[in-house]
């Protein structure tokens, strides 16, 4: 019987680009919520967002030309990507053959700030209105035709595939943090499965632009800012990890963060109660009590108060808690490979058998948890 | 590990909606191929598409209020295809609880009506927040990809795990595929899985313009699609879904279920190349083939019938040819291979899906569709495509390619189900 190792983890999150950096400060507190540098929030529920503040692309792209093919997201995601492959220890030709290596990657929506895509129809609407014939005639012929593979929703996971050379099986999914628990479990299935020796999973999302801020608010996402002053603060970044066979991992002298050794997985319909579908996702994962939760809980009271209630009805709310959320924002399509990530580093540094449950509970339907082992 | 059957149906395309209309079209060798009527593209470089038409949005819309007021028209194309694939298994809500929904789409679709307001306002930032204080039934800047899986799996009661693919063009074949694995590998006994696209708006038309991959023959729409003839131009956009309802043998004989065909194998991989261009050896393709093959556990010999990707691109239908050849050796120059696009023009997410319920159909009438427009041979495309109007199918397999914009690639191969 296979088992499946984390045995990479990259992240490039608003609290920094390693994950020990980024543990680190989450246990100090330190909250990367600020007001927005790029536009004025005044018009929406929520003021704040988790923005990277030094990201340098040129530094993570192998080809720097290839940067302006891309948009933020491509950029994070390939920078998380290849750290976490790097800290596998993973190259590829020399540890596996690139067709060996799965992938499987989430991506968020609305990937543009405004000043890339206002260009598309700046001057197509001559007096206010847009018109599709002014598009053609006017607006199209000032696009350059890169914008297209910034708005494409599997480009970060291409750019990906193609600087690490993976020509595994793969899959793109889309938008929340549900599916990209979705990506971690097609990895784990592939490796599982015998379908590839290696898989490299995660996701990565850009909300912190203006035109994020206006998706989020006509989806209800700040609604409860506007009703208890709290609620999600939006934010960047990409968390990629490694997983492999554990026993091939152990066999070429790998590292490992943790071994995978539970994940369950809900759709929750709709108007249900999210606390009977957290409790019934986090039951057959809590005995015994895991050492630490990582969990899902933001600033979104209702949210919040569920995941609580389902923890306590399990019996671990006795358990100390690590809430990444409340520190580096939600990153949505990033959110459960981050999740999963700091729990890796979390049991990594924890005695054998000591276990972690990362909880991936957000928007959508779907919600995942996964439980990690020391080995 | 269960053997899983295609037990229902449902499509709309640009050659015809529902099953029997679109199988009427495609072995009549109806091109679907006609000028953009769903906006004004008069000054476009490129103006025409395979657009579905008679759709009964109205009527969609009060069977699923769930939907209503959405702009998105993927969604309404997903639905239409949804809705006849379950009635064709003979399914109801109540049959779906448990099953696993695999819903591919393809492009994020920005309103530019909405992004013009903003972009063109003396102070953006003000216009943005506007758009949020409209009035509470406004219709959101963007739907996002997983609205379709949404309205669906509410709709229908689903709660086996709703899967939003974004694949680009590998989505459709993907999405059966890992329905095909999740069923096989026992962990659900009934998936709806399938895709929906329509690119067919200024930002799809104009931005696949840019990149320089569509025909602009617009003087001649239905023979502007040309797979495999030396004088290809480009693809030709068009829109549309399908859906098809798998079902474990053993759940679709308890119940006694139509049984169209049989999943066989199912593989996918990446090019790792460039995110524009097919990797020239055709290195991707021949991987994803020859994973099908292998999770199949078939021979190349086993093969016999190919419904190729044909996007008639310059480069893909050389690279495609190739890596046929490759991966089926001698058996290649032996059996019919045939492209779809050539009369619906390329789906993009959807492409796959449709794709798959067309080798399904192939096997069921034991015919394969043409390659409309297939006139002047191409030497370095030197297979049996199927030119002149359809053919009786021979065999019990048919493989389907789908090879995605950034290098996905995934293949379907489906086989008779003799009950």
């Amino acid at each position: 019987m296979r088992s499946v190792a984390i045995t990479g983890v990259g992240v490039v999150t608003p609290l920094g680009s390693t994950p020990a950096e980024v543990l680190r400060r989450l246990e100090a507190g330190e909250t990367a919520a600020r007001r927005p540098t790029g536009f004025d929030p005044a018009p929406f529920s929520c003021a704040l967002c988790a923005e990277i503040p030094d990201f340098q692309p040129e530094q993570h792209v192998p080809e720097p030309k290839a940067v302006r093919l891309m948009n933020r997201d491509t950029q994070l995601a390939v920078a998380a990507a290849r750290l976490a492959m790097r800290d596998a220890g993973v190259t590829v030709g020399a540890t596996y053959a690139g067709e060996d290596i799965a992938l499987y990657g989430a991506t968020g929506m609305a990937g543009l700030p405004l000043a890339e895509v206002a260009p598309l129809v700046k001057h197509a609407a001559p007096d206010g209105c847009f018109d599709p014939r002014q598009f053609g005639a006017v607006a199209l012929k000032r696009v350059r035709p890169v914008l297209s593979f910034k708005i494409l929703s599997n480009m970060p996971i291409s750019f990906v595939s193609i600087f690490e050379g993976l020509q595994g099986p793969n899959a793109v999914y889309n938008p929340w943090e549900g599916q990209g628990a979705h990506a971690i479990i097609a990895g784990m299935r592939a490796v599982l499965r015998g379908r590839a020796a290696c898989a490299l999973v995660g996701g990565c999302d850009v909300k912190t632009h203006e035109l994020a801020f206006v998706a989020l608010q006509q989806h209800g996402v700040f609604t409860p800012w506007r009703e208890t002053g709290s609620g999600v603060v939006p934010g960047e970044g990409a968390a990629f990890l490694v997983l492999e066979d554990e026993e091939r991992a152990r066999a070429r002298g790998a590292a490992m963060y943790a071994r995978m050794t539970g994940w369950r997985t809900a759709t929750m319909p709709l108007g249900d109660s999210p606390a009977a579908t957290y409790g019934d996702l986090l039951a057959p994962l809590a005995s015994p009590v895991p050492a630490v939760v990582v969990s899902a809980a933001e600033g979104n009271g209702r949210a919040r108060d569920a995941e609580s209630q389902a923890i306590a009805a399990c019996g671990v709310a006795a358990a100390p808690r690590l809430a990444p959320k409340r520190h580096i924002g939600n990153l949505f399509a990033a959110a459960a490979a981050t999740q999963v990530a700091l729990g890796a580093i979390l049991t990594k540094r924890s005695p054998a058998g000591t276990r972690v449950l990362a909880n991936t509970f957000g928007f959508g339907s779907e919600q995942a948890a996964f439980l990690l082992e020391a080995v | 590990m269960n053997r899983v059957i295609v037990t229902g149906i449902g499509v709309v395309s640009p050659v015809g909606n529902g099953r029997s209309d679109f199988w009427r079209g495609l072995v009549g060798g109806r091109s679907g191929i006609g000028p953009l009527t769903l906006f004004d593209a008069s000054t476009f470089p490129v103006r025409i598409g395979g657009e579905v038409k008679g759709l009964d949005l109205a009527g969609l819309a009060a069977r699923f209020p769930g939907a209503r007021g959405e702009r998105d028209r993927k969604v309404w194309l997903g639905l239409a295809a949804v809705e006849e694939a379950l009635a064709d298994a003979g399914l109801v809500a109540g049959d779906m609880q448990a099953a696993a929904l695999h819903v591919g789409v393809g492009l994020e679709v920005f309103f530019l009506e909405d992004v013009a307001r903003i972009a063109n306002a003396a102070d953006p930032g003000r216009a943005a927040g506007a758009l949020v204080d409209g009035p509470a039934d406004a219709q959101p800047l963007q739907t996002p990809l997983d609205r379709l899986g949404q309205v669906i799996g509410d709709h229908y009661g689903i709660l086996g795990g709703r899967y939003t693919n974004c694949s680009a063009c590998a989505a459709g074949a993907q999405v059966i595929g890992e329905a095909f694995e999740r069923l096989r590998d026992g962990e659900a006994e009934v998936a709806l899985a399938g895709a929906a696209d329509s690119m067919l708006n200024p930002l799809g038309v104009g931005g696949f313009g840019l990149l320089r991959v569509l025909s602009a023959e617009n003087d001649r729409p239905q023979q502007a699609c040309r797979p495999f003839d030396a004088t290809r131009q480009g693809t030709v956009l068009g829109e549309g879904a399908a859906f098809v309802v798998l079902e474990t043998l053993d759940r679709a004989r308890r119940r006694g279920a139509r049984t169209y065909a049989e999943i066989l194998g199912y593989g996918c991989s990446m090019d790792a190349f460039r995110v524009s261009d097919p990797e020239p050896s055709g290195r991707g393709a021949v991987l994803s083939m020859a994973r099908a093959l292998a999770d199949a556990g078939l021979r190349p010999d086993a093969v016999d019938c190919v419904n190729a990707h044909g996007t008639g691109t310059p480069k893909n239908d050389v690279v495609e040819t190739a890596a046929i050849k490759e991966v089926l050796g001698d058996r290649a120059r032996r059996i019919p291979v045939h492209a779809v696009k050539s009369m619906t023009g390329h789906m993009i997410a959807a492409s796959g899906a449709v794709e798959a319920v067309a080798a399904v159909l192939t096997l069921v009438a034991n015919t394969v569709p043409p390659t409309i427009n297939l006139r002047t041979p191409d030497p370095e495309c030197d297979l049996d495509y199927v030119a002149d109007g359809s053919r009786p199918m021979t065999g019990r397999t048919v493989l389907s390619n789908s090879f995605g914009f950034g290098g996905q690639n995934a293949t379907l191969i489906f086989g008779r189900y003799d009950a």
